[in-house]
């Protein structure tokens, strides 16, 4: 009786010293039963950016690429999960400016099918607030990334996929002439960032800035149709 | 004897239930505080409310089945 009271003493003492060596961000005895945002709290990711060094779990987290069903019919889905941050005009072009966490799916997804007539890449450094204020149409200052055009028969939509301080790497996933499905995969960025939909001014918008929306999923968009 | 502390070669159950209610006690406080968002001052309120009462429970059960 003495040896079973110890052993059950003795693994009531390990979990304590796991919560005292992992304090103040969760044990792993305790990590599974909270959402992503608590189970890695951003203090923690950004600790780990410094180090280079990522927990497994949350590297498996974050490479996570789980199918999506388009919807049925012609609109414009989102490109990028995320939370819709601005939605606004500039000269004929509709930007959708998506901002990604740390804690998002991080694969794009083609808003529509076409075929892909650039990959881009444009910018020059690696900044945070890359959506605010339209950094990424700038001519200097402009953070690194990638923009995606696709023609359809009623015009062309464009894809930007966006570096930040966190996320320095983007990996596109089409070329240049070939033919791409509405929800295929088009590329990936590395950590959270930003994606920005160009669309034609006659496209009518389906979501508003602060609505969250999901990769090959969410339509954000409709109207755009052949003339 | 049936001590508190020490019974017949082995810890008395009710120093080992305090010992291990205190531990697990910890522990779900923190996985309760991490979970909701609640304030310090309250956290520790309810902490040492809920820690008092599996005390005060546990000397209840040991000298209540012992008295």
């Amino acid at each position: 009786m003495l040896i079973l009271q110890i052993v059950i003493l003795c693994l009531l003492v390990a979990a304590l010293v796991l919560w005292g060596l992992y304090y103040p961000y969760p044990s792993p005895l305790i990590r599974r039963w909270l959402p992503p945002r608590k189970r890695w709290p951003e203090k923690q990711i950004r600790t780990w950016l410094k180090d280079g060094a990522f927990q497994r779990a949350f590297l498996r987290h974050f490479y996570r690429d789980p199918e999506r069903v388009a919807p049925p019919g012609n609109s414009i889905l989102a490109p990028a999960d995320g939370l819709v941050t601005s939605a606004d005009m500039r000269g004929e072009i509709r930007y959708l400016v998506i901002a990604l966490s740390f804690w998002d799916m991080h694969v794009q997804r083609s808003p529509v099918s076409g075929r892909v007539l650039k990959v881009e890449s444009h910018g020059d450094d690696f900044m945070d607030g890359e959506g605010r204020e339209f950094a990424f149409l700038r001519e200097k200052t402009c953070p690194v990334q990638k923009r995606l055009v696709v023609a359809t028969n009623a015009g062309q939509v464009a894809v930007r996929l966006i570096t930040s301080l966190a996320a320095r790497r983007i990996e596109t996933w089409v070329r240049e002439g070939e033919e791409i499905e509405r929800g295929q995969r088009i590329g990936r960025i590395l950590l959270g960032s930003t994606v920005v939909l160009e669309l034609p001014a006659a496209t009518k918008l389906l979501v508003r800035t602060g609505d969250r929306v999901w990769a090959g999923q969410t339509a954000v968009a409709e109207g755009l149709t052949a003339p | 004897m049936n001590g508190f502390f020490w019974t017949c070669g082995h810890l008395g159950w009710g120093i080992f239930a305090l010992a291990v209610f205190t531990g697990l006690w910890w522990l779900l406080t923190d996985l309760y505080w991490r979970l909701k968002s609640i304030g310090f001052r309250r956290l520790l309120v309810m902490m040492a409310a809920g820690w008092i009462i599996g005390v005060g429970l546990i000397l209840l059960g040991f000298y209540g089945l012992n008295g």
